[in-house]
């Protein structure tokens, strides 16, 4: 008996499974179910397309939003070349409400830089500042008492023979321009606070 | 890499580092991938922009000079001609036979006579004056175009930001 009970047990579950599987096919696909599962497989080869082409599309135009591409192919049948063409002609319809195209399969922080183009401002949000992206922390005290040094300095420019000098020098360069933009923008923003200041009182 | 986009390269960074023009910095990122490069335009002065150092890529196709490198800020540019992205959308970066909407004439466009330099000054140019024909940020343009103030106050305070201020 208890045996029996044994092997009753995966098999059970395995009925289980399949009724489960048979119920779903009764009620939540058309009707029918036999030819169900081959229209399954084509729609999701058929999205995989779609995505693909939305996705090139986008890198063209990167202006027009993903759900008005995806309405525009779905109308063309998915075929690039025509929705292409009306995006350039401005002949782009906009969706209907109704119209909901799934996500994006790439994961949620991978789609942050490229929402819709309505909503610009938030497209990059974290874009760092010039003093971070060239680690110019360090140099950001030192040039201010040696201001004038590197004024001078700006005439030591040319073209060096060896890479790795000419690599440092463009470097340096770069770094000059930063940091003495920067300077100014804060003599800048000082003389504004001090003006404000002295219209207040 | 083919060696006249090389030698080309090289002659041009050669020239741009021995006469650098007013507030432009350019060169390879590294000397390894000359295809690579990253520059540095200062805002032109008496825009929004003015006080400003913005950083984009460039990267050059094979075939260059043959054909135009694509340009692409790296930092927040707020204009009607820089993608979102920060892609640069001027007419000197597109080929000739690149223009279904015939907006440029042939003579604005890429050619191989045109050269790094001509495009940096050319975007210096676009930040001062943008080109409202075929804008690629359609909400910078309509900010640019009807609410002028809030465009040049949204412009001046990227650039305090990207200074880190």
């Amino acid at each position: 008996m208890a045996n029996n009970e044994q092997v009753n047990v995966p098999s059970l579950l395995v009925i289980l499974a399949l009724s489960g599987l048979i119920v779903r096919y009764l009620f939540f696909s058309t009707p029918a179910s036999s030819r169900a599962q081959q229209q399954a497989s084509r729609e999701s080869s058929t999205a995989r397309n779609r995505e693909a082409a939305v996705q090139q599309l986008q890198q063209m135009f990167p202006q027009v939003d993903r759900r008005t591409l995806l309405w525009d192919l779905q109308r063309t049948g998915g075929n690039m070349a025509a929705t292409t063409d009306r995006v350039l002609a401005g002949r782009l319809e906009t969706p209907p409400q109704s119209f909901q195209p799934p996500p994006p399969p790439t994961p949620p922080a991978a789609q942050a830089p490229s929402p819709a183009a309505s909503a610009p401002a938030e497209v990059k949000p974290a874009a760092p500042d010039l003093i971070t992206r060239y680690q110019l922390q360090d140099k950001l005290a030192v040039t201010a008492t040696k201001t004038q040094e590197t004024e001078s300095g700006k005439g030591a420019k040319g073209w060096s023979t060896n890479k790795e000098e000419r690599q440092s020098l463009l470097q340096k360069r770069r770094d000059q321009m930063i940091l003495e933009a920067r300077r100014k923008m804060e003599a800048k923003i000082a003389a504004e606070k001090e003006k404000a200041g002295a219209a207040a009182s | 890499m083919s060696s006249s986009a090389h030698r080309r390269l090289l002659q041009e960074y050669r020239a741009l580092t021995n006469n650098p023009p007013d507030g432009i910095t350019a060169g390879p990122v590294s000397e390894d991938d000359f295809l690579h490069w990253e520059a540095l335009i200062q805002g032109p002065e008496g825009t929004p922009f003015e006080g400003g150092v913005f950083p984009a890529e460039l990267r050059f196709p094979r075939d260059y000079p043959l054909a135009p490198p694509t340009m692409k800020f790296l930092g927040e540019v707020w204009h009607p001609n820089v993608y979102p992205s920060g892609l640069v959308c001027i007419s000197i970066l597109h080929a000739p036979g690149d223009d279904p909407n015939h907006y440029e004439h042939a003579s604005e466009r890429w050619s191989p006579i045109q050269s790094v330099e001509k495009i940096l000054i050319s975007v210096m140019s676009m930040l001062a004056e943008p080109n409202d024909e075929s804008p690629a940020n359609v909400e910078a343009a309509k900010q640019w175009r009807d609410r002028r103030d809030e465009y040049e106050a949204k412009v001046r305070d990227g650039v305090r930001r990207s200074l880190g201020l």
